[in-house]
């Protein structure tokens, strides 16, 4: 019975792409690009021609997301905040902090093999984060990399293993909220100079603009830092994988409500 | 030959079409929570797949297309970079909406587990028949 | 015969047709562990597609978060609800 409907869902498919092909050739994608990203690409790393538009870094993608399109990028930071702050004060009542006693978890081999890949983990995950103004990456792929190793942590040893090592709700808070700190301080930092300095400078500034002479240092020892995109990738790699630990121990720990007073 | 890679394009498209009509078939015909959230998960996912095909750039004279990421840095190479690389914008957009997503779906897993410690069930018929 | 370009656009076709059938037996399952499954099937699917379309930061963030993240925080949902979808 299931074999006859999906080679109907096969045929019907083809069938409808030749549909498409004979009747729509302008909504396929085609060999030029639009002119916006003509521009983007042009400006991400042109010190030669456009000293005063471009942001020194050879990755086009971090370059759009933290500085050109930057307003964007902080204001789904938010938004993810407020949906996990949300979550947490809906189920504030059904939580219990206190150390039960520890599950059994999975067996030897699945433990021995945890105990040697988890600092694998952390390392590939800060390595994608840190290097995302060079290859393809940045603060979010790092920090969901990240996310990985509690949830691993939970099912393979037990959720009491991880509370009993102090990693609780509360530290995980702060660890988050010290990470949102930080990104709102490296987007007003130039602002904050040049209101010192007496100069003019625009907020979430990176580069020398027309009318705005500051500038994030490009280059540290030699290596190639493109101003804020650093500081921004390591904080939001912070604040992600704290944000996601926080949802795990939340929903792990929650029990029903009849056992409470009730 | 050109024909035969215009059909390939949209036997990706046509595919992307089906995904969006049984998931959206799915949220509201079937009963239960959880699978209405998985519907819910592949429907905004085909959205931001449809977003990236948009943003594709095909090959010129046999030269492939390139990602959007620069690996010389002198003056030419930056020159060249702008006629041959794919569109970077719909992929910086996707990458926020992905988050966005992210924050409903854990949102609505919470929401989830309080309709259970309320109700005893997660059937959306029973708990509609109840509506304590 | 056959130009790079229209071998990539082949695997491309073949990887869509594949996530469709995962997409259609993820809806059909009555048991919804293996439905969170066949999800977690078509994330991986889709991420070759995001490879193939030369979209690699993408791809870095639907790894982690769709095969991973998504399909662990629902199954310790069901881990704590009921498992089977009723008629």
């Amino acid at each position: 019975m299931k074999t006859v409907e999906v080679v109907v869902l096969i045929i019907l498919i083809l069938a409808l792409a030749l549909l498409i092909t004979v009747g729509f050739e302008h909504i396929m994608p085609s060999t030029a690009v639009r002119p916006p990203a003509e521009f983007y690409l042009y400006a991400t790393y042109n010190p030669y021609k456009l000293r005063e538009y471009t942001v020194m870094s050879p990755e086009a993608v971090t370059a759009i997301v933290w500085d050109f399109r930057g307003l964007d990028t902080l204001f789904e930071t938010s938004v993810f905040y407020l949906a996990l702050i949300a979550g947490l004060a809906l189920t504030r009542r059904l939580l219990s902090e206190r150390a039960e006693k520890p599950g059994h978890g999975l067996s030897l081999i699945v433990k021995t093999v945890t105990r040697i890949t988890a600092p694998m983990i952390i390392v590939v995950g800060a390595s994608i984060a840190l290097h995302g103004h060079l290859t393809p990456g940045g603060g979010f792929q790092g920090g969901s990399v990240i996310a990985v190793l509690p949830m691993v942590i939970i099912v393979v040893f037990s959720v009491s293993f991880l509370i009993m090592r102090g990693f609780t709700t509360s530290k995980m808070i702060i660890m988050r909220s010290l990470g949102l700190f930080g990104i709102g301080l490296t987007a007003i930092a130039l602002f904050l100079v040049s209101l010192i300095q007496g100069t003019h400078a625009y907020v979430f500034q990176n580069m020398i603009k027309p009318d705005a002479q500051t500038s994030m240092p490009i280059y540290i020892a030699g290596a190639l830092i493109s101003g804020t995109l650093w500081f921004f990738n390591l904080f939001e790699m912070f604040a992600v994988a704290a944000g996601f630990s926080i949802a795990f121990i939340v929903l792990m720990l929650a029990r029903t409500l009849q056992v409470e007073e009730r | 030959m050109e024909i035969i890679n215009t059909y390939l394009l949209s036997v990706v498209l046509a595919s992307l079409l089906a995904n969006f009509v049984i998931s959206l078939y799915a949220i509201f015909f079937k009963p239960h929570y959880i699978k209405k959230i998985i519907a819910l998960t592949i429907f905004s996912d085909t959205a931001n797949t449809f977003a990236i095909f948009i943003g594709y750039r095909r090959w010129i004279n046999q030269n492939p297309s390139k990602v959007p990421v620069l690996t010389d840095l002198n003056p030419r190479a930056v020159e060249e970079f702008a006629k041959l690389a794919v569109d970077p914008l719909p992929q910086a957009l996707v990458l926020t909406a992905i988050v966005i997503g992210l924050a409903v779906i854990l949102f609505l897993v919470f929401l989830g587990w309080i309709l259970y410690s309320h109700y005893k069930t997660l059937d959306m018929r029973e708990i509609r028949r109840l509506r304590g | 015969m056959l130009s790079g370009e229209t071998g990539i656009y082949i695997l491309m076709a073949v990887v869509s047709l594949i996530s469709t059938l995962a997409v259609y037996m993820a809806v059909v399952e009555k048991d919804l562990v293996k439905a969170v499954i066949y999800s977690a099937l078509q994330s991986g699917l889709y991420t070759i597609l995001y490879f193939l379309l030369l979209a690699p930061d993408i791809g870095l963030v639907y790894i982690p978060v769709a095969v991973g993240l998504i399909p662990g925080v629902l199954l310790i949902l069901i881990s704590k609800t009921e498992r089977w979808e009723k008629e």
